[in-house]
């Protein structure tokens, strides 16, 4: 196999997703263009070019609300599924091995292998921001794209507010408004919603060849299996 | 720091910095929109009044005939004083008067006014004495 198939191959996953996600985005752009078009169309207003459209806080609010709420999804279940454990599924870990693990089990310190990155072997922070750098990374993109979600939002609801020839608000009040919560929790409990679904459902079906599924002849109270 | 993400402090920082530039320069010119038509107002030069209107304000006011003509019969008093505040949000801006307020959308060939003389109700939408439908 060539070396440009094989990266191909190698890293099918995230290419196929990440060419999926800009697409969808794109796709997203023009339909919230048309969508904005029409309502300023309707105030006798002048409709934004969608090149333009990208970059109002219109279009960053739809986004940032979105991206939050996965970031959010991951966060918790990266650190969810540390302390938390489903009987049969493959999601979770075995019930008897709730919590952080021991460092044989991790591969950490003393137990750690030629292989294993750099700050498993080493001690103190270092070991201990890397223990924890998925969950940390999903938590920092989750605030800061709930921090984005936040400030774009107060800018559209105002010019939607301005429009309507009404009074704009500060952020503080924003953030504290319906509009906010509202645009959040929609997001939140359909994450929710699908991390439970994911556990319980995969105790008792199958995805044949799917490392998301247990073997297909594996046991229903099999949990920690993946196939 | 490695250069990369150094590089992605000073975009997020060049980008802040060009968009508070940004809407300090579009309330300005929303601001002198909106004292324009006040000028035009009270020089009586209906004619440039209309033209600071945005178009949807200005098809309401041409319901009772020409629009300088119906601006006239309106005898509007207001844009009266300086500015006192100034709220810009994407394509839509207020500048706010002692006495009232203006409302203003971005077009094309700059900020027009979509309702003036407009003084604000709790909970509901300002009244003015120009608006469009």
């Amino acid at each position: 196999m060539s070396g440009p198939l094989r990266f191909l191959r190698d890293n099918g996953l995230t290419l196929a997703f990440g060419t999926a996600f800009l697409l969808t985005l794109t796709g997203q752009a023009f339909a919230g263009c048309a969508e904005l078009n029409t309502v300023l169309r309707s105030s006798g207003l002048h409709p934004v070019g969608c090149g333009e459209y990208v970059l109002t806080s219109d279009f960053l609010v739809d986004v940032t609300e979105n991206w939050q709420s996965e970031f959010l999804q991951f966060f918790l279940f990266a650190f969810g599924t540390v302390w938390l454990v489903q009987r049969g599924s493959p999601e979770s870990k075995e019930v008897d091995s709730i919590g952080r693990e021991s460092d044989e089990r991790q591969k950490t310190g003393a137990y750690a292998t030629p292989e294993s990155p750099r700050a498993a072997s080493a001690g103190g922070l270092r070991q201990s921001l890397y223990s924890n750098s998925l969950g940390i990374v999903m938590c920092l993109i989750f605030l800061l794209s709930w921090l984005a979600q936040s400030v774009t939002g107060v800018v559209t609801y105002n010019e939607g507010q301005l429009r309507a020839l009404q009074d704009p608000v500060g952020w503080s009040t924003y953030v504290l408004s319906a509009e906010f919560w509202n645009r959040t929790l929609q997001n939140w409990q359909s994450e929710l919603l699908a991390v439970a679904s994911m556990a319980i459902l995969s105790v008792y079906l199958r995805q044949r060849g799917s490392p998301e599924s247990k073997p297909v002849g594996a046991a229903h109270t099999a949990t920690g299996v993946e196939g | 720091m490695r250069p990369i993400t150094a590089c992605l402090l000073m975009s997020v920082l060049c980008l802040g910095l060009a968009g508070c530039g940004s809407v300090e320069e579009r309330a300005s010119a929303a601001r002198s929109a909106a004292l324009g038509f006040g000028a035009a107002l009270r020089a009586s030069d209906e004619v440039r009044a209309c033209e600071a209107l945005a178009p949807a304000t200005r098809e309401e006011l041409e319901q009772d005939g020409p629009c300088p003509t119906a601006l006239a019969a309106l005898r509007l008093d207001t844009v009266a004083g300086e500015p006192l505040a100034t709220d810009v949000y994407g394509e839509q801006a207020r500048v706010v008067f002692a006495r009232d307020s203006v409302f203003l959308a971005s077009f094309p060939e700059g900020w027009k006014v979509t309702a003036a003389g407009c003084v604000p109700r709790p909970g509901r939408p300002a009244r003015c004495e120009v608006k469009g439908d």
